[in-house]
């Protein structure tokens, strides 16, 4: 029942009475709570409340009085958004108990128009990886739904990779800071949708660069994605950087050849086979293109992006002391010990690291040299891409340098070659330009995805080109 | 340096009265600890700060009304340190841009102190110490205080004397409450005084509550500070906080180089941009405040300097008068209200904002005794009723029985008839004994029992002798 069809096909049989809501909901549950001990996608799965939500969702259809636009589309959601009452996390063990009072806006908005939420999602600790291997104490790694021995990319590791997993419809809420969504989306072989930043409110995020952070979509299809954007996105009086935008048909949007760019400087750094894979996708679509150069983003957005990042996460996970919600200790010594303790208790080893990282980074003496002149940097970066832009619709680049490595490869691989995998991914993500991970092939048994992006509020050209390379490339 | 070595600068936190809080809905005032909070000033995961319009509108003002020059574009930031009252262990403020720069205030005598910033920050939660502080072993925070918004204003070091700081905090509160952005009641004043004397090292007290205690605190700490000069030892650059049980200070323990607090941008909140338009339209609503007001009463008014000022300094005095002046005798209400009224406001520790009088009430009140039908001591009565009682005068005069409705006849009657029965007294009036004439104006105040007007019966006393 319900297996291989996209959203807006679901919604058609839903609303027909073809497809019980109540059923599938305990099917794709199942299916969550069966894969879970081998794959890990889930940091909790939210069984009792996604059946009572799924009892009222087809309540309604039987009465006629369903308008939504997901009626009955399970979503699973990346740990790090807040769902009223049920544990949210955030990949950390330092938010152990935490319990939101407070749905996050997106996922209001995705359950007014009728989205069952059945569970929270893998994620590195706070968004702090590339691989979803830096989860927090006590949490389980997610596996590549492809080859185990494969990793799911980070940080929206769980959303992913439960995507591609399951045949039944499904779509994902992720967030992506420097390259979360767009990363395991590739690795994982399923669509991972960025919007520009302020597109989609944050309000319920649980931050990890507030400058930075974007809630997007992750789909099996660029329709389906597409689709959940249009649901969450839109302005929030909640969220201060809320962009002031009209509602946007994405689900609307027809294929179409645009301009395409290619990012000299994004394709060089990367394997040969993703490099080949992704010139023939776009070979393939058969679109003008022309080669873009993007040197500042190349050479500094790395550098820019973490100082700017673990500034920002480190004043964020300040909160974190073991006061008022999440893990407690024993009550001993002086506040500072006591915050020392839980903190010590509660933080993996990268969420420590970005700590330090983003406390230098802002320290008073080393202030100018690094945060500030990063911020400056990020402006001037910006203005790269806006002249990018003026001679093309969409640029387009691998989205990760390499395939899927396996567990045992990113062993071998330190901080800065972990960071320097997001070289792709980060310059958009920098200047919150909307891009969008469309799987294009298979190098054995790992997937290659292709990044295209588009100028700050052109998501419907970043969807029209995504769309035709999805075709191009069935 | 200043003449007599002290240098002084405050950085004064005062509470703005907004209804809600800087970053959330939140009542700013509640009575249960810890019952006017939410995920926003709790700080919890995933909350995100909304600036309250108003809040930002009044620091506007604040800056505007000390002279400064207000930023065209500014931005909060964070100021991160751990401490149990930080919601989030860090503090949205302003840093690099704040709403105002390089302002000025005059204190009484005239003299002009610069105002380096004025800006806009969020106050932390309340630590409670129930056995009070160093008796308790553990502290209770109540959440309520939590994100009320706070304007910082930060003096230049032009202060040179513990009595010119508390002028400048007359001032300062004066036009806080001329812009209605400020309720001495319910709002704290907190001030971080850094204080140096004969160019010795800076000593900087910290986070004293109050006027006068800041005023007491600097005082003791300009007297240790000269004391230890005195016996040859050195005044060592340190942090102190103040008791204001011993009026004491005494330093704290810790760390005595500059925090680190490393600010960022605030990245939740967005820049905020005002057009020299919009800021010079912000200027030209601001009220007269009350050293161009207490101008304005001396010329219009005819009124002395000291009574200008003292109806001036204070917002409802002065609107009090204007009414009432409106009534009668502008200079018989301006003694009337700095005196008799003002006597009863200090002496009862009153708060005249909160009190609601109304101007008529005491017009009225002012007629009947320039007309006599009321004594002065009457009036006073009346007075101390309206403001610690609440009863209106002219009720008061009424159920107490006090006005002088005799009619003049009424009077003659009662003259005549005392003149008759007190030859003697007569007589010696005419031959000029004035003991006689207090004699006989008792006896008629006695006999129409003290309704009747002395000045008045004296008139009639003489007329009727003269015959």
């Amino acid at each position: 029942m319900g297996e291989g069809l996209s959203i807006k096909q679901f919604v058609t049989e839903v609303k027909k009475g073809n497809i019980s809501v109540l059923e599938h909901t305990e099917k794709i549950l199942s299916e969550a709570e069966q894969s879970n001990s081998q794959y890990h996608y889930f940091n909790l799965i939210a069984r009792e409340a996604a059946l009572k939500q799924a009892g009222e969702v087809e309540a309604s259809i039987k009465t006629g009085r369903n308008k939504g636009m997901l009626p009955g589309v399970p979503l699973s959601v990346k740990d790090c958004i807040c769902v009223q009452g049920i544990e949210s996390r955030a990949g950390s063990k330092i938010l152990s108990g935490y319990e939101p009072l407070f749905d996050a806006t997106v996922i209001e908005r995705a359950r007014a128009e009728g989205a069952i939420i059945i569970g929270k999602t893998s994620q590195d600790e706070f968004g702090f990886g590339t691989f979803n291997t830096n989860v927090g104490i006590g949490f389980e790694i997610p596996k590549n739904p492809h080859d185990i021995k494969r990793c799911c990319g980070g940080s929206s590791g769980g959303s992913a990779g439960f995507t591609a997993l399951t045949k039944l419809t499904h779509a994902s809420i992720g967030e992506s800071t420097g390259g979360s969504i767009a990363c395991p989306a590739s690795f994982c072989g399923v669509v991972g949708l960025t919007p520009t930043y302020g597109r989609v409110s944050r309000y319920g995020l649980i931050d990890y660069a507030n400058s930075l952070d974007k809630i997007g979509s992750m789909g099996k299809t660029v329709e389906d994605a597409a689709l959940l954007l249009e649901v969450i996105a839109g302005y929030d009086s909640n969220d201060s950087t809320s962009l002031k935008q009209e509602k946007d048909d994405f689900s609307k949007i027809e294929p179409s050849k645009l301009k395409i760019g290619i990012v000299k400087e994004l394709f060089e750094n990367c394997d040969a086979p993703v490099k080949k894979e992704c010139m023939n996708a776009i070979k393939k679509l058969g679109a003008k293109t022309q080669e873009i150069s993007l040197p500042l983003n190349a050479k500094y957005g790395i550098a820019a992006y973490y100082i700017i990042s673990t500034s920002e996460a480190s004043t964020n996970l300040a909160r974190y002391c073991g006061m008022r919600y999440g893990l407690h200790e024993k009550l001993e010594g002086n506040f500072n010990e006591y915050f020392s303790k839980v903190r010590s208790n509660g933080f993996n080893k990268e969420a420590k690291r970005r700590i330090l990282l983003g406390t230098f980074a802002r320290m008073a003496g080393f202030r100018d040299a690094y945060y500030l002149r990063a911020m400056k940097a990020r402006t001037r970066l910006i203005r790269e891409f806006k002249e990018a832009f003026s001679k093309v619709d969409v640029l387009a680049n691998p989205t990760m340098p390499i395939v899927a490595p396996t567990f045992e490869a990113i062993e071998k691989l330190t901080p800065l070659q972990q960071y320097a995998m997001d070289l792709c991914t980060v310059p958009a993500n920098l200047a919150g330009m909307p891009h969008i991970s469309v799987p294009v092939a298979m190098q054995g048994k790992a997937p290659v995805g292709l990044m295209l992006t588009a100028d700050h509020l052109q998501e419907k050209k970043m969807i029209q080109a995504a769309l035709a390379v999805e075709s191009a490339c069935k | 340096m200043e003449k007599n070595g002290i240098v002084i600068g405050l950085e004064c936190h005062i509470q703005l009265n907004t209804d809600s809080k800087l970053f959330c809905g939140c009542r700013t005032q509640a009575e249960e600890p810890n019952s006017s909070c939410c995920p926003i000033c709790l700080g919890h995961p995933g909350s995100k700060p909304v600036l309250n319009a108003k809040a930002l509108n009044y620091a506007l003002q604040v800056a505007l009304a000390l002279n400064c020059e207000v930023n065209k574009e500014f931005f909060f930031s964070r100021k991160t340190y751990f401490y149990p009252d930080m919601s989030k262990d860090f503090q949205i403020t302003q840093y690099e841009i704040p709403v105002g720069v390089k302002g000025h205030v005059a204190l009484s005598n005239g003299k002009r102190i610069g105002i380096t910033r004025v800006h806009l920050e969020e106050d932390p939660a309340a630590l409670v110490h129930e056995a009070g502080l160093g008796a308790s072993n553990f502290s209770l925070v109540d959440y309520n205080r939590s994100g009320i918004p706070l304007v910082e204003v930060v003096t230049e070091p032009d202060l040179s004397s513990p009595q010119e700081a508390r002028d400048f905090l007359d001032q300062l509160t004066t036009i806080l409450s001329y812009l209605k952005v400020y309720s001495p009641s319910s709002g704290t004043l907190k001030a971080d005084c850094n204080v140096s004397v004969y160019g010795n090292a800076r000593v900087e007290v910290k986070n004293v509550t109050g006027k006068r205690g800041v005023e007491k605190a600097l005082e003791f700490e300009v007297a240790r500070q000269k004391n230890l000069l005195l016996n040859e030892r050195e005044v060592v650059r340190e942090t102190r906080s103040f008791d204001e049980k011993s009026m004491t200070t005494k330093a704290t323990r810790g760390k005595e180089t500059e925090e680190d607090y490393g600010y960022i941008f605030e990245p939740d909140l967005t820049a905020i941009r005002l057009s020299t338009a919009e800021i010079k339209k912000m200027k030209q609503r601001l009220p007269e405040l009350h050293a161009a007001k207490s101008k304005r009463f001396m010329q219009e008014f005819n009124l002395d300097e000291y009574t200008a000022n003292v109806l001036a300094r204070n917002f409802t005095l002065g609107l009090l008068f204007e009414e009432i002046a409106k009534q009668v005798e502008p200079m018989i209400a301006a003694k009337f209200l700095t005196r008799e009224l003002m006597a009863v406001v200090n002496r009862s520790g009153l708060d005249l904002n909160a009190l609601d009088l109304s101007a008529d009430e005491i017009a009225s009140l002012l007629s009947l005794l320039l007309d006599r039908r009321v004594t002065e001591k009457a009036a006073k009565e009346a007075i101390i009723a309206y403001l610690t009682k609440g009863e209106k005068p002219t009720q008061f005069i009424e159920r107490q029985g006090l006005a002088m409705d005799l009619q003049e006849r009424d009077i003659e009657k009662a003259v005549e008839k005392v003149l008759a029965e007190n030859k003697k007294a007569v007589a010696d009036l005419k031959t000029g004994n004035k003991k006689s004439l207090n004699f006989l104006v008792g006896q008629v105040m006695h006999l129409t029992k003290a309704k009747a007007e002395p000045r008045l019966v004296q008139k009639i006393i003489a007329e009727k002798i003269k015959g």
